[in-house]
């Protein structure tokens, strides 16, 4: 079996400090794997283990990408591919999905494509799906559960209340959710080893599209504003009297807001 | 000179502090709640392929550089806790062993070193001696395949666990000879050998320190570690790099405690400004980074010489005991400052690393033997 996992270089918003105008302080911010996408290597880690498989990560983004790339390699995953052109630069959802899309095609395809849900520094939940759509695979999202059986896979679906289970045809794309696994730290002894390792570097000519699809000419999104949230002040009102009074009172107070 | 760290050093850091964070903070409840290490901690390490790191591969290890280890010792240090002890010695042992040992000895003791099935000790200290060989009690004499052990070490870590520790004796069968001091590699659940309870210690909570008494204990020949005669080299070896660890893991306690401190100065309000803005406590924050500074850059070169094997690297490591420790200490001792009465408290964490920092002047060495052969390194160095 051959799984993809694609994944993301994110800032660690973790660490994050603000400046005394409530922007982002980049500079010097440590970066990790996008949360999620360590759910996805991890999944495909315990599959590797369960049935047999090669497990290849791939990521877009500048040079230094290769070091979450690294790190992948170190939890255990079998080949690393960048992609990695100025080309590549300013690329929204669609460009990237279709960026990656091509990469996966170059690499033979494979049974199962893994991403995470989301990434934490743009929230979108879209490139995992439009990867599906441009390789035209099924998608099986926001998974909580995989199982792998003859030809076919089956998830949970997490759908906010409810969780669904729903089973496709391998090749197949899923997206993975925190709640799927617990991923694992690296082992000291792949930490050592993976540096031993190479790891593909493809460029806007090893993956043969079309030039106005990369990047951000490629892009349809439009970014017209970044901006910080204005926060808003608001009075603290404590009140008084016993948890039935206070929660009456609570419940009177919303209504007058037509909160409820 | 490159004061970067590398690629592979920075996801060494990264991955120690994964581990720390996840792992830590449940062996540390353990400890607290039973006073002792959780049984299966070794195989946790191992797990993680965390034990062996500076044996040679051949042997079952990573082949790490001391430097990638000692990057280690300052992440697990940071985190105050005493099972950093078993970690070290675990890896210290079985590098001692690879080192000196036979083919024999190295293949019988040092995988159950690194996968985590063996706990390590070291094991010189008696009750009338730290640093001196002919003050040594604890005798060995030879019966045919065997020799005969018996007597009392003071003060060892990790004694009374399954596994194998180096025990150094005074060696009957060497008697008149100029050296009589034996390394053994000892089965430390072997008949004859038995234990005191624990000490109640200043730090290192949970540690099970205790003394070892041995009564016609057998321990055979072949485990002899190195020659006969030859036991104290070994130990300073050892515990030469065992210094530049246990300084990592020092300056590690102290980096937390600036962090602490720095945290603490951010969040406590006085006169309606934070309290680490005030000049006499943000002079106390210059005053701390720049001992852990100078103390993490002096650490760095030390375990480079370590690496380079450049003859001196001993003194060097005595050098960066007597620099670092007082360093480190007075950094742990100002963090308590810094917090006021609630430093005092053992609900906050700089109460507990402060009194970690003050093993690192008598445990491994005493600050004042450090000086002696650093002093005396520079007096007969040509």
């Amino acid at each position: 079996m051959k799984i993809i996992v694609c994944i993301k270089q994110v800032p660690d918003v973790t660490e994050v400090k603000w400046d005394e105008n409530g922007s982002l302080i980049r500079t010097g911010l440590p970066s990790i794997i996008n949360p999620n996408d360590q759910n996805a290597i991890e999944a495909a880690l315990v599959l590797k283990e369960e049935k047999g498989a090669e497990v290849t990560v791939i990521s877009m983004g500048p040079p230094q990408v290769e070091e979450a790339l690294r790190e992948a390699l170190a939890m255990g995953c079998d080949n690393a591919v960048l992609l990695t052109d100025r080309k590549f630069g300013g690329a929204d959802c669609w460009a990237t999905a279709y960026t990656l899309g091509l990469a996966v095609k170059k690499l033979g395809g494979c049974d199962l494509i893994f991403c995470g849900v989301e990434a934490m520094d743009g929230n979108t939940a879209q490139v995992g799906p439009e990867i599906a759509d441009f390789l035209d695979l099924p998608l099986l999202s926001y998974a909580e559960d995989i199982k792998v059986g003859d030809g076919t896979v089956t998830i949970h679906q997490n759908l906010g209340d409810v969780t669904r289970v729903i089973e496709g045809p391998m090749p197949a794309l899923v997206t993975c959710e925190k709640e799927l696994n617990e991923p694992r730290i690296p082992r000291m002894d792949l930490v050592f080893s993976c540096f031993d390792k190479e790891i593909m570097v493809m460029g806007i000519d090893d993956l043969e599209g079309e030039l106005a699809n990369f990047g951000l000419k490629g892009s349809p999104t439009r970014l017209r504003k970044v901006f910080s949230p204005k926060r808003a002040k608001a009075q603290v009102e404590f009140l008084e009297g016993t948890p039935k009074e206070s929660s009456q009172k609570l419940v009177e107070k919303l209504q007058e807001i037509n909160a409820i | 000179m490159d004061f970067n760290l590398s690629p592979l050093n920075k996801l060494v850091i990264k991955t120690a502090k994964a581990f720390c964070e996840r792992e830590i903070p449940k062996i540390d409840a353990y400890m607290q709640e039973h006073k002792d290490y959780p049984p299966n901690l070794q195989e946790i390490f191992a797990k993680h392929k965390m034990l062996g790191m500076d044996v040679p591969k051949e042997h079952g290890g990573i082949g790490a550089d001391n430097f990638n280890l000692i990057l280690v010792a300052e992440e697990v240090g940071k985190t105050a806790t005493t099972c950093m002890l078993p970690f070290f010695m675990n890896n210290s042992v079985a590098e001692t062993i690879c080192h000196w040992g036979t083919d024999e000895v190295i293949k019988k003791f040092v995988p159950p070193l690194c996968d985590g099935s063996a706990w390590a000790s070291m094991a010189f200290t008696e009750p009338n001696t730290g640093s001196d060989p002919r003050a040594l009690t604890l005798t060995a004499e030879p019966d045919g395949d065997d020799f005969i052990l018996n007597g009392t070490k003071r003060f060892i870590s990790m004694a009374n666990k399954p596994g194998y520790g180096i025990f150094f004796a005074k060696d009957l069968s060497m008697k008149g000879k100029p050296f009589d001091t034996t390394a053994f590699v000892v089965d430390k659940m072997t008949p004859g050998i038995t234990f005191s309870g624990h000490y109640e210690l200043m730090g290192l909570d949970g540690a099970d320190t205790c003394d070892v008494f041995f009564k016609d204990v057998r321990v055979p020949k072949a485990n002899i570690l190195g020659k006969q005669g030859k036991g104290f080299p070994i130990l300073l070896r050892w515990i030469a790099g065992e210094r530049v660890q246990q300084c990592a893991a020092t300056i590690g306690g102290g980096q937390a405690a600036l962090d602490e401190s720095i945290k603490y100065g951010n969040q406590r309000v006085v006169g309606g400004f934070p309290m680490g803005y005030m000049q006499g406590f943000s002079w106390m924050l210059a005053e701390m980074k720049t001992k852990v500074e100078a103390s993490r850059l002096m650490c760095y070169k030390t375990v480079k010489l370590q690496d380079e094997k450049v003859k001196g690297f001993e003194a060097a490591s005595s050098e960066l005991k007597v620099f670092t420790v007082p360093m480190i200490q007075e950094v742990c001792r100002q963090a308590v400052q810094f917090h006021g009465s609630y430093g005092y408290s053992k609900e906050y964490k700089v109460e507990k690393l402060f009194r970690n920092a003050m093993h690192a002047g008598v445990v491994a060495s005493s600050l004042e033997i450090n000086k002696t052969i650093a002093g005396m390194t520079i007096l007969t160095q040509k």
